[in-house]
């Protein structure tokens, strides 16, 4: 009997966690913002930066980045963009596919690409 | 007429004389009667990255500290991966015979993870004969890193993923164990339409002991889900490696695809693949602790 009263009680705990159960996916939760993806026009503060912002300073930023790699500043990023790194990361060659918790749309990895191909330059 | 009536019975009665091996079989059984337990189908709680039949003895706290390694084709300037880790500590602890509970964290994507897993069946010979061993596990895991897009309204629930596995052991010899897992993963968000909120998976680990102390130990998920339009292309983990026990330590040390140590992160998320060199080296070790001790024998 007391088996069967805890066995319920703890199938009740994830009960409630299962009652908050979604099949949720980004590019349906959040359509307007995964569609922009303009590949001209590609400049450093507005192209590259929130890029690199919103996907990658979370690890990459502070004293300790990960990795010793900073990607807060354009000197930081132009440093790893000109030794070849930073397309590595994105790709996958030879170093952990970045970001880690998933990688970038095709798209804004041609942002990139369309930058340092440009010249790298501080726009 | 007479004596062919009473040779008629007296070959009937005859019939009742087996109840003398009746008799012989209830004393045999008494001595049978005992259930012989099955213990020991695995060293440690974990096979190598994902949940074995073990189970934590009432009052004893299993002090787990897991670590991955980077990819070995990362180059000798990374030290072949050794460079990079990725950790995960847990606390396990065993409420009933029956009831065992974990909680962890993990540094990838920072995920906290809770499990609880629960002995239906054991393998037992003599006087009851159980040929398998059943758990089922249950587990949360709440990714906390910090969305990366602030701008969007994010959710709670959006960080959360639950796996349940039905374990399905057998202890062949005192030499091989096996084991089947079943698993389901969910995943409350993911990135694009075509990734499966939902994953199947059929797990498969082995143990095969060397010595008294040292074990060889493989396992593989087989993901059943097609793969070829996931936004992040993820492959079956392999894991393959031995286990070393000490006194009251268990070392688990392997080479495998798989970065993440949790269910959700291992089935779900492993992009590397063993014929490109993404292989992490790995450990995992165990201390357990006796915080209760039992008043009764236990039948570990």
């Amino acid at each position: 009997m007391k088996r069967l009263l805890i066995s319920l009680a703890c199938f009740g705990v994830f009960l409630i966690f299962f009652v908050s159960c979604y099949y949720d996916n980004e590019e349906a939760l959040y359509p307007t913002l995964t569609n922009t993806c303009d590949t001209t026009n590609v400049t450093y503060s507005v192209t590259i930066a929130p890029i690199l912002s919103n996907n990658c300073t979370v690890c990459h930023s502070g004293s300790a980045a990960s990795g010793g790699i900073s990607l807060t500043s354009y000197s930081s990023v132009q440093t790893v963009a000109s030794s070849g790194l930073l397309i590595n990361a994105l790709t996958g060659s030879g170093v952990p596919i970045m970001p880690i918790s998933g990688a970038l749309s095709a798209c804004k990895v041609t942002q990139v690409r369309i930058w340092i191909k440009a010249g790298m330059l501080n726009n | 007429m007479r004596r062919l009536f009473l040779a008629l019975i007296l070959s009937i009665i005859s019939f009742g004389i087996f109840a003398q091996d009746d008799l012989m079989n209830i004393i045999n059984q008494d001595s049978t009667r005992e259930i012989n337990y099955t213990t020991a189908t695995f060293k440690s709680t974990r096979v190598m990255n994902g949940h074995s039949i073990e189970r934590m003895v009432p009052g004893q706290l299993d002090v787990r500290i897991s670590h991955r390694f980077g990819t070995l084709n990362s180059g000798g300037y990374n030290f072949f991966g050794l460079d990079q880790s990725n950790i995960h500590l847990g606390l396990e602890y065993g409420i009933f015979k029956w009831l065992m509970i974990g909680v962890g964290r993990s540094e990838f994507e920072k995920t906290y993870d809770g499990f609880a897993k629960f002995s239906i069946l054991r393998q037992s010979s003599g006087a009851k004969v159980m040929p398998v061993s059943v758990s089922v596990v249950t587990a949360i895991a709440l990714k906390t890193l910090k969305f990366t897009d602030q701008t969007r309204t994010n959710y709670f629930t959006s960080r959360l993923a639950y796996v349940t596995q039905i374990l399905v052991a057998r202890k062949i010899n005192e030499a091989l164990s096996v084991q089947l897992t079943p698993s389901y993963l969910h995943r409350n968000l993911v990135a694009t339409e075509l990734d499966p909120n939902d994953i199947y998976a059929l797990g498969a680990g082995a143990r095969l002991k060397l010595s008294k102390r040292i074990s060889l130990n493989g396992e593989y998920y087989y993901i059943a889900n097609p793969k070829t339009y996931m936004s992040q292309q993820i492959y079956n983990p392999l894991s393959l490696g031995f286990d070393i026990e000490t006194g009251g330590h268990v070392f688990q040390l392997f080479f495998t695809n798989s970065l993440g140590m949790t269910e959700k992160q291992f089935i779900g998320a492993t992009t590397g693949q063993w014929k490109k060199g993404d292989i992490h080296f790995g450990f995992n070790i165990s201390r357990v602790f006796t915080l209760k001790k039992n008043k009764k024998p236990s039948n570990y």
